[in-house]
């Protein structure tokens, strides 16, 4: 009976500490704006932090843009509206897909760039070897390898 | 083109050499204001000492002059308030920020501003006092329509209220001679 109670007590602390610690849980309108405030703050990034975003993040700036989005998330603005504003303040920094703009062009032109001299390479390597190979073969006739057959074997004892 | 192709590969690694040796030597923090070329966002914030007393961007137009974004639980915030506060003696105009962090209604005790004041007033005695006056940002407001990302940061803000160069980190002599003080010079005559 003692050990119970003093299982009793033990739970109580446990799981008044952990309430404690639990933070408050956002009330949306609805399913969908819930779903947002997860995608959005998934896809924020930490202005403070190398690479976390801010539903991972702990710093003061997370924080107050976790609170943000959650405020103009209830006052009903767009996904789109959001972004603009968090990247009007924090630039394009913030937001973990970035936008495709002539200094970003790269990251998606480099690869196929990259492929396309492999490819043009390969070619032109294969068609040179082939050509080459002919090269080789064409002038030397049967007889002129005849002789040097020949004269070969004759060195030999 | 085969002597060119023997060469590639030397090439590539070089490159890629050279990329990665500039990243260890580059500071991840610097990124690319957003705040730059506008107008102070609209605010009114109380001052700091005198809560009575607001300050809009209307008011603080006039003088080119260096905001910055502080705390006193900064450490490094409290070591820039000495070499701050020479700039001042030397004519910057700088004004504060006050960068107030969030309190858990479980762990802290509730806003005092009482205790604040009195906070603020010992460590610029201590530290040297580089502020013509100070803004107390309590809900982090105008720090986050600024692109704040923590503290200290500062801002240079022409004559116009507009915002000049946003400094990211610690300001030291080394920064100041050779990022700072040029556009502070630049902005300050128009």
């Amino acid at each position: 009976m003692r050990l119970l109670s003093l299982f009793a007590l033990f739970c109580w602390v446990l799981f008044s500490s952990v309430n404690a610690y639990s933070q408050e849980v956002l009330q949306f309108d609805n399913e969908q704006q819930r779903q947002l405030y997860q995608q959005l703050t998934a896809e924020l990034r930490c202005p403070q932090c190398q690479n976390q975003n801010i539903a991972d993040s702990h710093a003061v700036v997370s924080v107050d843009m976790r609170g943000k989005t959650y405020q103009l998330i209830r006052e009903g603005k767009s996904r789109q509206q959001i972004l603009d504003y968090m990247i009007n303040r924090y630039g394009d920094f913030v937001h973990y897909i970035p936008p495709v703009n002539r200094y970003t062009l790269w990251l998606w032109l480099l690869p196929l760039l990259v492929l396309l001299a492999l490819l043009v390479t390969g070619i032109v390597r294969r068609s040179r070897q082939t050509i080459g190979s002919d090269a080789a073969v064409q002038p030397t006739s049967e007889a002129e390898l005849d002789q040097l057959i020949a004269r070969y074997r004759s060195k030999k004892p | 083109m085969r002597k060119v192709l023997f060469y590639v590969p030397l090439v590539a690694f070089l490159a890629l050499t050279l990329f990665l040796l500039s990243g260890l030597f580059s500071d991840p923090r610097e990124r690319e204001s957003a705040s730059l070329n506008k107008a102070l966002p609209d605010f009114a914030l109380a001052d700091l000492m005198q809560p009575k007393k607001i300050w809009t961007p209307e008011k603080l137009k006039g003088e080119t002059y260096l905001l910055n974004v502080w705390g006193t639980w900064c450490p490094t915030c409290n070591a820039e308030l000495g070499y701050l506060a020479e700039l001042r003696k030397q004519g910057v105009k700088i004004v504060g920020l006050y960068y107030e962090l969030p309190r858990d209604p479980t762990f802290d005790a509730p806003f005092n501003l009482a205790v604040l004041q009195q906070d603020v007033q010992q460590k610029l005695t201590q530290q040297g006092d580089p502020y013509q006056f100070n803004m107390l940002d309590i809900k982090r407001s105008l720090s986050l329509d600024l692109g704040v990302s923590g503290a200290p940061e500062t801002f240079i803000i022409d004559a116009n209220g507009i915002v000049r160069a946003h400094h990211i980190g610690d300001i030291n002599p080394v920064v100041w001679r050779s990022k700072l003080a040029p556009l502070y010079q630049q902005w300050r005559t128009p």
